[in-house]
């Protein structure tokens, strides 16, 4: 990804009104890390599984935060009993931030992904979160907005993809 | 050392503090003892002390309490590293650990029943303050002291397989009411609105 477009993205985050996120960092948009760091209204927490991400994140949005939890889409597979638990039952909306690794669009797709792209929208549809794939900048501030405000009137998780541009 | 006996204890010191439950036994017992709208019934296992860990960081003034199970902790033991690396100081950890996987029709051991020490893991894991309580007198002296420090603490209190909760009706609020109950409780108290709270 190119720097200005990681730029971007955090600042399109911070727009949102994003200031908590807790992440396993991946290969994609790990860029997102140090940039995220230098704003201090962003917390962010370092976790060791997708799990406690998504639950991390939900105990946060309970207390008032907006948060979010970045990831790469292996993580919606290990978190998904959690995604389903707080994030659905309880109703609890946390944006999801994924490298959508293995997807068709993932330009660095391979044949040690591509199962686990294949998947990635199928599972998403059964735990019933929706989510938008997101290939390259193009109103990349207004459609995060729209994405937290969708996980805020659903309150539930919903899932940024990012592949495209954004997995050069 | 019976659970009810150490919540009881525990219930009469609650105030203000946020107290989140994963889905065991004590969380039918603690229902019962408290009605505080501090509470959060997180009605699965797995989850209390990711969620206790979000709002304690989200709030670092406030004390937050989670009351958790054997089983519920080894179903998500990576929680430990995150908790000794981070060190919320606002966030007491209560383990009650009976050796048993005590569902309502079903008794069967942990790991903790045989050679596994959850108090030697979270040490391992990087948790300063921890302690395994085996008496109530220890409970009375040590667990209700650790309320006052402010230290990240995880103690693991021994109790013997109760079949309490089984007779005791579970609460009758639903799961998203306690939620609302839970974050209109912390609006009044923060003084500032939640982002997801709907404007009809």
């Amino acid at each position: 990804m190119k720097d200005q477009l990681a730029k971007h993205l955090v600042q399109g985050l911070k727009n949102a009104g994003i200031n908590f996120v807790t992440y396993l960092p991946e290969t994609r948009l790990s860029q997102i890390i140090p940039l995220i760091q230098d704003y201090p209204e962003m917390e962010l927490i370092a976790v060791a599984s997708e799990q406690e991400a998504v639950t991390i994140a939900a105990g946060a949005t309970l207390g008032g935060k907006q948060a979010a939890v970045y990831m790469e889409n292996t993580g919606i597979y290990v978190s998904s009993y959690s995604l389903l638990t707080v994030g659905k039952q309880l109703g609890v909306p946390i944006l999801l931030v994924a490298g959508y690794l293995g997807g068709v669009p993932d330009q660095r797709n391979s044949f040690l992904y591509a199962t686990i792209g294949s998947h990635t929208i199928p599972v998403l549809q059964g735990l019933g979160i929706e989510y938008m794939v997101l290939e390259d900048g193009d109103r990349l501030e207004e459609k995060i907005k729209d994405a937290v405000r969708a996980a805020n009137a659903l309150r539930g998780p919903f899932a940024l993809l990012f592949a495209g541009e954004f997995s050069l | 050392m019976i659970r009810h006996e150490c919540l009881k204890l525990l219930a009469a010191k609650m105030t203000d503090q946020l107290v989140v439950t994963s889905q065991s036994g004590q969380r039918i017992e603690w229902s019962h003892l408290s009605r505080h709208e501090g509470n959060l019934l997180v009605g699965m296992m797995g989850c209390a002390v990711g969620v206790g860990m979000g709002l304690a960081l989200a709030l670092p003034h406030r004390k937050v309490i989670v009351l958790d199970s054997d089983g519920s902790v080894l179903l998500s033991l990576f929680n430990l590293a995150t908790l000794g690396n981070l060190r919320p100081k606002n966030l007491v950890i209560f383990v009650f650990d009976n050796g048993v996987y005590s569902g309502s029709r079903i008794s069967y051991p942990t790991a903790t029943a045989g050679n596994t020490d959850l108090e030697a893991m979270a040490r391992g894991a990087g948790i300063r303050q921890t302690l395994t309580i085996r008496d109530i007198e220890t409970f009375k002296n040590e667990a209700l002291r650790v309320l006052e420090q402010n230290e990240l603490a995880f103690y693991v209190c021994k109790v013997e397989e109760s079949l309490m909760h089984r007779e005791i009706p579970r609460p009758n609020t639903d799961l998203a009411e306690n939620k609302y109950t839970f974050v209109r409780y912390l609006e009044r108290t923060e003084g500032k609105p939640i982002p997801f709270i709907g404007r009809g």
